[in-house]
């Protein structure tokens, strides 16, 4: 049975159908006609096709063989450019299969390679670059090293635009026979700051709730479904409840295994909704911020995160927060 | 040694236990080749060597004693042991009991083999085998822990200690105040050996004692020993001697700086004094951060310094209040939920792999929708299940971790 996951099941699967990304696609075909890709370097907005596109790439060329010719890899899973390494050299090693005469590498999410690990990235690609492309994928291009940038063809995707969102939303309506109002599309759209991913995730959860799916639906949705339980920890620091809060972090941290950075993403979104006054609210942000890049440069995420609401259990229980507190 | 000379030789002799005697005497009688072996924990010096010993003497066993510091290789376990697990079937004769002592002292880098021989040793054992340790709950028992059936051993009662020495003492011939007595077993927290041991620093070659005497006793090092150092650093307001009493405990910085972690709010109640501890902590945890990320050891002192004088001076005022401290939750969280966060995460490398993306994406961003949609169809769940190509209990495990 295949997987019944919509952002799964509505992914392009030829170049096509992917959503815009127009300039893009139609380079790419060219190089596909001429059955010679160079190694390319996408960069762009979560959810904006980058990773279908090499998987739409895969599929032109290789036909139904597209699986044994490719490699997905992605570097936030890989625990530092050895394994890759490793693994991209098996890969290269054994002969394309159905003819082709190199195969394809996709080493998504690059930008978590530390800037060493991109430095043997790039050797290992003038290595092995007789019998393997590669395809990186990443969020910011800025983060990849010069080196790569000049030996890969640089292709920046697009933020999508409320009519291409509109398409996609269309296609899945479609697809699964389903009722949404025009403000529930308008919540969506609103929603998912342009990433494709979430809109069908969205679309998924609120079609469990009813047929006609409406504006209510999909807020009550996008409330509940949050990574780990931030909304309920922030509101057990603010109450002077410390301990209880500290309770779900280490759940969420440890249980879960949610990333640090992911909490305080969340914690940082959250901010404006707490119950504080307005001038604490643009502090705490402050403190948010330096404990992200604490975390961000390899500080103990639990610690860290103890920290800060250890913080919102001051600044909640001190009414005026005292100004003293934090120079 | 009168901590020799005063074991106890049956049962009824060790002092207090009675649940623990009665779960190993179950354990004993219905225990055949192939079943769990007994692990019996609890703080040191509250009988559980000597209850296995005299065990083993009232029912006329034969034991077979090895303690930590003999397990250091698995060639020397086999020899030992393992040809008397052998030889069993041959003589068969009279029974035994295997005794492997301070399991937890098996260090867990250079002993990895020690381990593996205990285990090897719990599932091939022709007689029953009985673990001791103090702390069961360490990282590299876990796989041992789950061979065992555990059976805990509580601090003794400083009652019945007293009574114990009591006993000694009319032995010996020693006359002792019961202020003296209680206040010997008071100090050693339950452990009856250590008890034993003071009385006989202070009494040997007395035929009185006063409280006076106890003087001479120096504090043995053990957790009161930690629990001392937290005392220091959340009552003191002196940061030079709260950064000095770390000095007071044999044990890394690593984890003193979690007993700290732990113990903050419950000593700091003020929301303030809690918010400042907590910046000292994180301070100490980035000085942390560069010593493991550029081996400087150097930094290992200001991560000192933060997380003692930091903590102790964030306080306005010492809290005039006892404190009970505990162990550090985080050490232990981890270890216990080692299996279930494995599957965990075997599912989303799964999820990971057919939604072309990492796992730390799906947790962020699909886990959320699949477990609202979850909670709402709940057969999605089978159907999820059968695409992974998993068993439905295995992706309760999205459900039991996302309650």
């Amino acid at each position: 049975m295949s997987l019944e996951v919509w952002a799964e099941k509505y992914r392009p699967k030829r170049l096509d159908e992917i959503i815009n990304q127009k300039h893009i696609v139609a380079r790419v075909k060219v190089f596909i006609e001429d059955r010679n890709i160079p190694h390319m370097l996408f960069a762009g907005p979560p959810g904006t096709g980058k990773t279908t596109m090499a998987l739409c790439i895969a599929r032109e060329l290789y036909g139904d063989q597209w699986r044994q010719n490719v490699l997905e890899t992605n570097a936030s899973d890989e625990r530092g450019i050895g394994v890759v390494r490793g693994k991209i050299k098996d890969f290269a090693r054994t002969i394309a299969m159905g003819g082709a005469e190199y195969r394809i590498i996709v080493l998504d999410e690059a930008d978590a390679l530390t800037s060493e690990a991109q430095q043997a990235l790039r050797r290992t690609m003038e290595t092995y670059s007789a019998t393997v492309r590669f395809i990186l994928i990443c969020n910011y291009s800025s983060k990849i090293i010069s080196p790569i940038q000049s030996r890969t063809a640089v292709f920046r995707f697009r933020t999508l635009s409320e009519e291409d969102i509109r398409k996609f939303i269309g296609w899945i309506v479609q697809g699964e026979n389903l009722d949404v109002e025009e403000e529930a599309v308008k919540a969506i759209i609103h929603l998912c700051e342009g990433d494709l991913r979430r809109v069908a995730n969205l679309l998924q959860a609120a079609a469990t709730l009813g047929s006609r799916i409406t504006e209510e639906m999909v807020y009550e949705v996008a409330s509940q479904a949050k990574p780990g339980d931030v909304r309920r920890m922030l509101q057990l620091a603010l109450d002077g409840r410390f301990r209880d809060a500290r309770d779900i972090l280490y759940k969420m941290l440890v249980n879960q295994g949610l990333a640090g950075e992911d909490v305080i993403r969340e914690v940082h979104r959250q901010v404006y909704g707490l119950d504080l006054p307005e001038e604490a609210k643009v502090r705490l942000v402050e403190a948010i911020g330096e404990y992200e890049f604490r975390i961000s440069e390899g500080a103990d995420s639990l610690i860290q995160l103890e920290a800060l609401l250890a913080r919102i259990t001051a600044y909640g229980t001190s009414t005026p927060p005292s100004r003293g507190l934090w120079r | 040694m009168w901590t020799v000379k005063y074991k106890p030789r049956r049962l009824s002799e060790v002092a207090d236990q009675r649940e623990a005697k009665d779960k190993l005497l179950r354990w004993l009688k219905a225990w055949k080749p192939g079943e769990k072996a007994a692990l019996l924990y609890g703080p040191p010096g509250n009988g559980k060597t000597c209850t296995v010993e005299a065990l083993a003497a009232e029912m006329g066993l034969e034991l077979l004693e090895m303690n930590a510091s003999d397990v250091r290789t698995r060639e020397r376990v086999e020899r030992v042991i393992g040809r008397a697990i052998k030889m069993a079937s041959l003589l068969g004769a009279k029974g035994k009991i295997i005794l492997i002592d301070e399991v937890d002292g098996l260090g867990a880098a250079d002993d990895r083999g020690g381990i593996r021989a205990v285990m090897k040793i719990i599932r091939e054992s022709a007689f029953p085998v009985v673990l001791t340790a103090n702390d069961p709950w360490d990282r590299k028992l876990y796989e041992v822990r789950r061979m065992c059936q555990m059976i805990p051993f509580k601090r003794v009662p400083v009652r019945d200690i007293v009574k114990r020495l009591d006993q000694i003492c009319r032995m010996e011939g020693v006359r002792a105040d019961f202020n003296v007595l209680h206040m010997i077993a008071t100090r050693n927290k339950g452990d009856v050996r250590g008890a034993i041991l003071d009385l006989e620093t202070v009494a040997q070659g007395k035929i009185r004692v006063t409280l006076e005497d106890l003087d001479v006793l120096g504090d043995r090092e053990r957790e009161t020993d930690i629990f001392r150092v937290l005392s220091s650093i959340f009552k003191s307001t002196s940061a030079l001697s709260a950064k000095l009493s770390i000095d007071e405990v044999d044990m890394n910085p690593d984890e003193v700086f979690w007993w700290v972690e732990e113990n903050i709010p419950n000593e700091y109640e003020n929301p303030e004094d809690l918010a400042r501890a907590y910046e000292a902590l994180a301070k100490a945890d980035i000085f942390r951060s560069r010593v493991v990320k550029r081996q400087n050891w150097r930094m290992l002192g200001y991560m000192i310094d933060l997380m003692t004088a930091g903590v102790s001076q964030a306080k306005e005022k010492p809290y005039r209040k006892f404190t009970r401290y505990q162990r550090p939750k985080r050490l232990r969280f981890f270890s216990e939920t080692i299996v279930e966060r494995k599957s965990l995460r075997e599912v989303l490398s799964r999820l990971a792999s057919c939604l072309h993306c990492s796992t730390r994406k799906v947790k962020t961003e699909f886990l959320p929708f699949l477990r609202y949609i979850i909670r709402q169809k709940p057969d999605f769940a089978e159907k999820l299940a059968s695409a992974l190509n998993l068993e439905e209990d295995e992706i309760d495990i999205l459900r039991v971790f996302y309650n």
